[in-house]
């Protein structure tokens, strides 16, 4: 095997093949990443198993051949290289790898243990690359990250002929967002659950495409596997089993009080309050007509207080929240803006943007916040 | 046609329950018969993890277990994308391992049958791990079965065997494992039939013994040990020998092996690469290696320290039963003589005592007890009159 290659191409997708080599394989073929020249193109691929990664990119391939060599190694030394063409040879078990006056060998390990990775499912259509990376980041981080509750642990994907809804929810939040897509059959409709960091990794990484190809079997089909693909760039993961929590009639329709406030301070306020206190200590926020004003702490301990501007319309309302998923929600909205709307004190919240103070808010996504019991 | 539980020897009452498992899991509706936790127990060498292990072939083959097809062989050989087979060699599983394990656990079955895990030390778990996998247990997925297997029941947390279905195998009769030997394993009748009574049901522990020179002649110097202690001084000496033998039959499987492993794992990390060492975490994944190879070697040291108390043990088992008069039922055949006069010589009560003396010493060692101290404190005990 020998090929030269430009230096941008072999480490986006080294970088890109890299996101599925785990870190404690069960197999130590799995610290690898093969290298196939056999063909017209060249594909580099890892896996752990649970993700398999690929990526395709041209190359003057002077001789074919496949090889496997230390994955975390090749990625170290191919980010290390100057930006000039890389020539990669296999001789006898070694592999040379040579960029201008840079010399390295790898050592090579036997491709007979490496397992076959599973194809790419049908594309069952395509959705703007930074669409679905903005949506899968909003959705994701309201995702469990206890391994012991797998289910809660993933998002889940609801297609719906145009329209693809995520979910996620840990049991205190629960974000919601809908968007449109491609799809490539009309009338397609099918739901999966993919574990939340490896869907918002491959999401993130995809943002280069213009496009993204979404692959997701048909509920009925035997194989639970979802693929995601941009230019030159594939990934095939492993669904999650178990059944998401039937969520929609938690997110209530109407409420008593809405407030809309300016997110950047807000969010500054919030981070400065909840310094005084644990991460799991309520932070007490009150509603009213002159502005909200947030409290930490209380008794002997250290506290703190501080009021900014809200436009509120209904009743005035008091409610306690986690101060870190109160944060992770304004940032998640996105937007200038954000509303939030009260059923009551004990009952849960729902955040959604607006771009204007004054403006609609939007709907496509919601974050649904619990509230925290406190001792007045 | 062939069945992966034709090679469960002498636990026909279990088969069937697992068949019919099999079978119930096969219509796709709920029943009593199909469940999603099972707990295999059985004394050593009964083949509690062969019989986890078939049942899980039997579940995700789609001849419900031939044995012959692609999927019943990757199931064996951890190679079937559904089935995990977590195995200690080890001292212990750890709740690290457990946490892992259950990441993989969440995937949903690749071929659309089940997903089977097999625990095959749920006894080594430590109380956390054990915790952990409890709740896994609790809320299982739709589509998952665990299939623990322990010594016995007593081995498992209470709260988890709860949520359990029992299987209980049985000690394989001594004509059942002579005729897997000769059989399956093409042993002579003769060597077939000594080696299955001296390793009273452990099929594992017969084969072995018949196929290893070396093993059946460290053996035969143990059990010339409880004979050889007239003074105190010969006392120490055979507690030196029975552990210098115990390690270096232990040492001679695993120190080879341990070797390449490291080997195999530098090379993942590209050890040998010119211009650049190995990779970053390289060194760390090693020396965590090493660090688990370790606690394999005390684990398989104590082991077999262990299976020689064991035979010892049988020594004075016969003993006594040529004090109690019964003389057909001998394991040690090949000894008759000397054991019949160490039993002329010797009172009945003290054999039981010294029976006594190598169990608490056997469940010392369990407890981690220093190996050279426990088996000089139980040669003194046994060198009394």
């Amino acid at each position: 095997m020998k090929f030269t290659v430009d230096q941008n191409s072999l480490t986006d997708g080294v970088n890109w093949v890299s996101r599925s080599l785990s870190t404690r394989p069960i197999k130590t073929e799995l610290l690898g990443i093969k290298i196939d020249a056999t063909g017209d193109e060249v594909i580099l691929s890892g896996s752990d198993l649970e993700t398999s990664s690929k990526a395709y990119f041209k190359a003057d391939i002077l001789e074919k051949g496949a090889v496997l060599v230390p994955g975390k190694l090749l990625a170290e030394i191919s980010r290390s290289l100057p930006n000039k063409p890389i020539s990669i040879t296999l001789d006898g078990t070694r592999v040379l790898v040579t960029s201008g006056s840079a010399k390295f060998t790898l050592p090579t390990l036997s491709l007979n243990e490496y397992p076959n990775l599973p194809e790419l499912p049908e594309t069952t259509g395509t959705v703007a690359s930074d669409t679905f990376a903005t949506a899968v980041a909003q959705v994701a981080i309201a995702a469990g990250r206890d391994d012991s509750l797998p289910t809660l642990t993933g998002v889940h994907v609801e297609i719906n002929e145009e329209t693809i809804t995520l979910a996620a929810t840990d049991r205190y939040r629960l974000a919601v967002r809908e968007f449109s897509w491609n799809p490539a059959t009309p009338g397609f409709s099918t739901s999966a659950l993919m574990r939340a960091r490896t869907l918002a990794d491959a999401a993130k990484s995809l943002v280069g495409s213009k496009n993204v190809s979404l692959s997701f079997a048909p509920t009925t089909s035997n194989d639970r596997l979802a693929g995601f693909s941009g230019d030159g760039k594939t990934m095939t993961s492993r669904m999650l089993d178990g059944t998401f929590p039937p969520y929609r009639h938690l997110l209530p329709t109407d409420s008593v009080t809405t407030a809309v406030v300016e997110v950047a301070p807000f969010l500054d306020s919030v981070r400065r309050v909840a310094l005084v206190t644990d991460k799991t200590v309520p932070l007490r926020l009150e509603f009213k007509d002159g502005g909200v004003s947030l409290e930490a702490g209380a008794g002997e301990e250290a506290q703190a207080t501080e009021t900014i501007d809200v436009l509120l319309n209904g009743e005035p309302i008091s409610i306690a929240f986690n101060p870190v998923f109160l944060a992770d929600g304004l940032q998640a909205v996105g937007t200038p803006f954000v509303q939030i709307s009260f059923t009551g004190s004990n009952k849960p919240a729902i955040l959604t943007g607006r771009t204007e103070p004054n403006g609609a808010s939007i709907e496509n996504y919601r974050y649904l916040l619990m509230p925290m019991r406190y001792a007045s | 046609m062939t069945s992966v539980f034709d090679h469960l020897v002498g636990q026909e009452h279990i088969i069937e329950i697992l068949e019919g498992a099999v079978a119930a899991s096969r219509t796709g509706e709920e029943s009593q018969e199909m469940t999603h936790a099972w707990v295999f127990t059985g004394p050593p060498g009964s083949g509690r993890s062969s019989a986890a292990v078939a049942f899980a072939q039997a579940l995700i083959c789609p001849n419900n277990g031939c044995g012959t097809c692609n999927d019943c062989n990757s199931a064996k050989t951890h190679g079937h994308p559904d089935v995990e087979i977590i195995r200690t060699e080890g001292l212990s599983i750890k709740v690290e391992e457990v946490r892992e394990l259950l990441t993989r656990v969440a995937w949903a079955p690749s071929m659309g049958g089940w997903r089977v895990v097999v625990m095959e030390d749920a006894d080594r778990l430590t109380e956390s791990a054990a915790n952990a996998l409890l709740k896994a247990i609790e809320e299982p997925g739709t589509r998952t079965v665990w299939l623990l297997c322990a010594p016995t029941l007593h081995d498992v947390l209470p709260t988890i065997r709860s949520r359990c279905r029992h299987l209980q195998l049985r000690t394989p009769s001594l004509e059942a494992v002579t005729n897997v030997l000769i059989n399956r394993d093409h042993i002579a009748p003769g060597m077939a039939d000594f080696a299955a009574r001296v390793s009273q049901g452990h099929i594992g522990r017969a084969k072995y013994l018949a196929i290893n020179e070396s093993v059946r002649s460290s053996r035969k110097t143990i059990m010339q040990l409880p004979l050889q202690l007239g003074s105190l001084a010969a006392a120490f000496q055979a507690a030196q020998t029975l552990v210098d033998l115990a390690t270096a039959e232990a040492n001679a499987v695993s120190d080879e092996r341990d070797e390449k492993e490291v080997e195999k794992l530098q090379e993942a990390y590209g050890k040998g690469a010119t211009g650049r060492g190995m990779a970053t975490g390289g060194a760390k994944a090693v020396k965590e290696l090493e660090k688990e190879q370790k606690s394999r070697s005390t684990r398989m040291v104590r082991d077999s320290i262990d299976g020689a108390l064991l035979d010892i043990a049988t020594f004075y088992r016969d003993a006594m039963m040529v004090q109690s008069g019964n003389i057909d039922s001998m394991i040690n055949t090949d000894m008759r003589e000397q054991i019949e006069s160490y039993a002329a010589s010797s009172p009945s009560h003290s054999t039981i005592n010294k029976i006594n003396a190598i169990m608490e010493a056997r469940e010392n060692l369990a407890r981690n007890s220093a190996p050279l101290v426990t088996c000089e404190a139980l040669m003194c005990q046994l060198a009394r009159k």
